[in-house]
């Protein structure tokens, strides 16, 4: 088991923890940085701010209210289905791939990709959002072409680790996926 | 393959080709570099008295705008009764037209193919229908308010001006628009006067004076250049006494307005000839000189 | 060639332009193959566009060559929208994560490439700029479009044109310094186009147009010719390849003169089916009225067909006297010039299609177009980037008061949001690109192209 600290692509500092369970299986973690006091009182000071604004100006008690109601519900939409605290990969080699995102609020989210599925685990690069990143997907096999992918299931998506973090997870991952290669399995096909 | 004779001072002349390498660095500047540039081939050289005579075109239909405005002003005081102008109007026009026939001995007459009695059967449909429509046209703008009224005149007038076809061969210009554009600015104006006879006089007058008045005017430019001088100049002349009766003021500017258009304007056309900096060269788009429709036709 | 001397560094150059892969045409084709030559050289090339359609991305073409496909909107005819500031934090990003050391734009038509040269400007890279197309100066947007171009090129280091007319088109336009412009013509690949005299019919002669059917390639003087020869000669055929507005008048000449068996139109022509038309006639024929280069008539050449054109632009440059026949803009003339190629096609004093191709091989090579584009960014790497103020000062005296003093402040507000954005994304935090090309680059003949361009990244140091 070792964590090391990284960068996300928007410069926020996480950390990636692996832990080699077994020869075949790895889990990866990568832990996003927490919801900061800051960040929360900031907003919460803006809306309220705005709301008293708006209370001068039009003299109604009831946009406080709704203020207050807000920010409220919104904390809790926020934690519950935006932030994700930690998104993690299990890799078992005989098995197939679990992707699971943990949220703020303790939710988490679970994907299971059998082995069979699973073509390849590669390092692609993309334009999203005004910025050209590297991110790593699972590629899926397609199963009436032997040569083609059906579907690409991009991974760590809310975290956004770089090229660093991205190749040791890359590394662990092939280090499975070659053994498939070398020992074929009764259910598997390469 | 480089030519192996690379030396600091090449005894090879340039070339402009591009098949060959040549000894000289891509980027080298020959003397004969832009040799084929040739500048203000297709300028014309104007003479001041020419472009003023030619002015007068312009000069022509501001007083004819004056004139009508003049007119039109007189009626709406009361001063001028329509019978009067109708009368005036007619035997102008009889004179006109008659001048019109003579001046060029026929000629023209035989060039259209039009006879006389098919012209006194236009004009006599075209009285007929407007007297028949006067009762309408007095009414067509009359729930408009007489500011917006000015306006739109002053408007379709100067639009009229603009449009108008002064002999020069240019996308802008386009005749129906601007007679279109005085007529329905008499219309405009005819509808602040008392009663419909007074539109119904209003509407002729205004076509005598935007429609047959420049025809006149072309042929006598045409044919006896010194008559239409002196007559562009009485022309003027009887505009600006009729503004002075109205506004002295009015009748100053329209005088330097004039002045401008007839002296200024040819001046500055000569002097701006000066900065005048056309670029030709082997680069230009080559024109297609002949008609190709005939091998379609 | 030999892989070059001792003062030869690798560049890390961006190709910018609108057009590109997979629209096909002269400048697709320029920058597709001049890429592609220079990364043989060793150099490390990739090319930035604007996305076709659902080609949205990073590809990858032959031998390593990165393309960005950036998601910005086209307005008209494959140019896109520009507001002049959009692009430039994904242009930024690009440029900072592949090191990008020189920027090449192609085009005046194109707008993402002017706003390149101005981004890499205020980035403080170095900047070249090549011009394709002759243009006017007498109408109103000419005059327009060409104050842009000045504002685009007073301070790029470096200025290719494609024939010595362009390059004289190019100075008065942009009012350059002659001495910041270079000529290297165009290239055109001869083993795609070859001579195969079995494929044409020499019981009849047979003349040869392709092009764009549109007003600027003088189609209307084709129209004039085609009833006039085809008059004189009863064994003369004409085959006409391309598309456009104009294909109406050449149906209703063959309409009305009964000339179906004689005249044929073949309609749009996909790149790879030139040759094959090309090779079917004796002589090729070019009526266009303004050109620059001309790729069309070294192509016919190259497939050994004496050429009979116009006299326009830069095409007297291109092939020597002997391979081609220049002939006035007009009906007549162009007549002339044509029965004079048939009367030597039938006296049999033409030199044979394969003594012309091996001629025409020799004179333009996609090889040395990239060694001669390889000495201007040698050239412009040694030259000292113009700091802000300097910038600003070139902008407002060369482009005249007006002109220049706006740009001089969309320069300023340029390197604001430049400041903004690196203060939002500092450089340390984008990730540096791996090389796929270049002397470093990651791209060999084993590695295995997976479907759609996505490549597996083989990690350099495991």
């Amino acid at each position: 088991m070792e964590e090391r600290r990284y960068r996300a692509v928007s410069g926020a500092p996480i950390a990636l923890r692996r832990r080699q369970h077994s020869a075949s299986c790895w889990e990866l973690a990568v832990r996003g940085p927490r919801l900061q006091l800051r960040s929360l009182s900031a907003v919460t000071s803006a809306v309220w701010l705005a709301a008293y604004g708006l209370f001068v100006l039009s003299e109604s008690s009831m946009v406080l209210s709704a203020a207050i109601f807000i920010t409220l519900i919104g904390l809790i939409v926020y934690l519950h289905f935006v932030k994700i605290d930690q998104e993690s990969l299990l890799v078992i080699g005989s098995l197939g791939i679990q992707v699971t995102s943990s949220y703020a609020s303790g939710k988490e989210s679970t994907t299971f990709i059998e082995m069979s599925q699973v073509k390849d685990v590669v390092i692609n690069e993309a334009i999203h959002m005004q910025k050209v990143i590297y991110y790593l997907c699972i590629l899926l096999q397609d199963p009436q072409d032997p040569q083609g992918v059906s579907e690409v299931v991009p991974l760590f998506q809310s975290s956004q680790p770089r090229l660093d973090c991205l190749m040791e997870v890359y590394k662990s991952c092939q280090e499975i996926l070659e053994q498939r290669k070398t020992a074929p399995q009764s259910s598997g096909i390469k | 393959m480089v030519c192996a004779q690379v030396e600091t001072s090449p005894r090879r002349r340039w070339q402009k080709v591009l098949y060959e390498r040549q000894p000289f660095p891509d980027n080298y500047v020959d003397q004969r570099f832009l040799e084929e540039l040739r500048k203000n081939i297709h300028a014309r050289q104007y003479q001041y008295w020419a472009v003023v005579f030619e002015s007068g075109a312009v000069a022509q239909q501001l007083c004819s705008v004056c004139v009508f405005v003049v007119t039109w002003w007189y009626m709406d005081a009361g001063m001028l009764s329509p019978q009067r102008l109708f009368g005036a109007g007619l035997v102008s026009s009889l004179l006109g037209y008659i001048l019109f026939n003579v001046i060029d001995a026929g000629v023209g007459r035989q060039e259209s193919g039009r006879t006389w009695w098919a012209d006194l059967k236009s004009t006599l449909v075209f009285i007929a229908f407007t007297y028949g429509f006067s009762p309408v046209l007095k009414t067509l703008t009359e729930s408009i308010s007489t500011d917006t009224i000015y306006a739109m005149s002053a408007f379709m007038l100067l639009g009229h001006l603009i449009f108008f076809d002064y002999g020069a061969n240019a996308a802008i210009v386009s005749s129906t628009l601007s007679l279109n554009m005085a007529i329905f600015a008499s219309v405009c104006l005819a509808s602040r006067l008392p009663r419909s006879l007074h539109a119904f006089v209003m509407v002729t007058f205004a076509m005598q004076i935007f429609a047959l008045w420049p025809m006149l005017q072309k042929k006598l430019k045409a044919q006896t250049p010194r008559c239409y001088v002196a007559v562009t100049m009485l022309f003027a002349l009887a505009a600006l006494v009729g503004l002075m009766t109205i506004s002295s003021v009015g009748a100053v500017l329209f005088a330097l307005l004039l002045l401008c258009i007839s002296c200024l304007c040819p001046y500055c056309l000569i002097r701006l000839q000066l900065f005048k900096d056309n670029i030709h060269g082997p680069w230009d788009e080559a024109e297609i000189k002949e008609d190709l429709s005939r091998f379609l036709m | 060639m030999a892989a070059g001397g001792p003062a030869r560094r690798a560049h890390n150059v961006c190709m910018v332009s609108d057009f590109f892969y997979p629209n096909m045409g002269g400048v697709e084709s320029h920058i597709y193959q001049l890429s592609q030559c220079l990364i043989e050289r060793g150099h490390k090339v990739l090319v930035v566009t604007h996305a076709y359609g659902t080609r949205k991305g990073i590809r990858y073409l032959t031998n390593g060559l990165k393309v960005y496909y950036l998601p910005l909107k086209v307005m008209y005819n494959q140019s896109t929208a520009t507001t002049l500031f959009h692009s430039l934090p994904l242009l930024r990003y690009i440029f900072v994560r592949e090191r990008v050391t020189i920027v090449h734009a192609h085009s005046s038509f194109s707008a993402m490439a002017h706003d390149a040269l101005f981004h890499a400007k205020t980035m403080g890279l170095r900047t070249v700029f090549t011009d394709h197309s002759l243009f006017g100066f007498a109408d109103v947007s000419s005059v327009l479009t060409n104050k842009l171009l000045t504002v685009s090129l007073c301070d790029t280091n470096h200025i290719i044109c494609v024939s010595y007319t362009s390059k004289e088109n190019t100075v008065l336009r942009a009012a350059l310094d002659p001495q910041i412009v270079s000529v290297i013509p165009n290239a055109v690949d001869p083993t795609d186009f070859t001579p195969d005299p079995s494929r044409r019919d020499d019981s009849i002669t047979t003349i040869v147009v392709v092009s764009r059917l549109v007003y600027r390639k003088g189609i209307d003087l084709l129209s004039g010719i085609i009833p006039e020869l085809c008059q004189k000669y009863p064994d003369l055929h004409f085959l006409v390849g391309g598309e456009g507005p104009k294909r109406i008048v050449l149906e209703e000449v063959r309409e009305r003169y009964q000339l179906h068996d004689r005249v044929r139109l073949l309609g749009a022509l996909e790149h790879q089916d030139v040759r094959n038309v090309l090779v079917q006639g004796h002589i090729f024929l070019n009526t266009s009225l303004t050109e620059a280069f001309c790729m069309a008539i070294v192509e016919a050449a190259s497939c050994g067909l004496q050429v009979v054109s116009t006299r326009v632009g830069g095409i007297p440059e291109v092939l020597p006297e002997n391979l081609i026949l220049l002939c006035e803009p007009s009906v007549k003339s162009l007549c002339d010039g044509l029965e004079k190629a048939i009367a030597q096609l039938r006296s049999g004093t033409l030199p044979s299609p394969e003594t012309v191709h091996n001629k025409v091989k020799t004179f333009y090579t996609w090889r040395n177009v990239a060694e001669r584009t390889e000495k201007v960014y040698e050239r412009v790497a040694d030259e000292v980037v113009l700091s802000m103020d300097e910038r600003l000062n070139r902008l407002i005296s060369h482009c005249g008061p007006v002109t220049g003093y706006i740009f001089a402040l969309f320069a300023v507000l340029n390197f604001l949001f430049l400041v903004f954005l690196r203060w939002m994304t500092p450089d340390s935090i984008i990730d540096v690109a791996i090389d796929a090309t270049g002397p470093k680059g990651a791209w060999t003949k084993q590695y295995f192209l997976g479907k759609k361009g996505r490549v597996k990244e083989e990690i350099l140091n495991s």
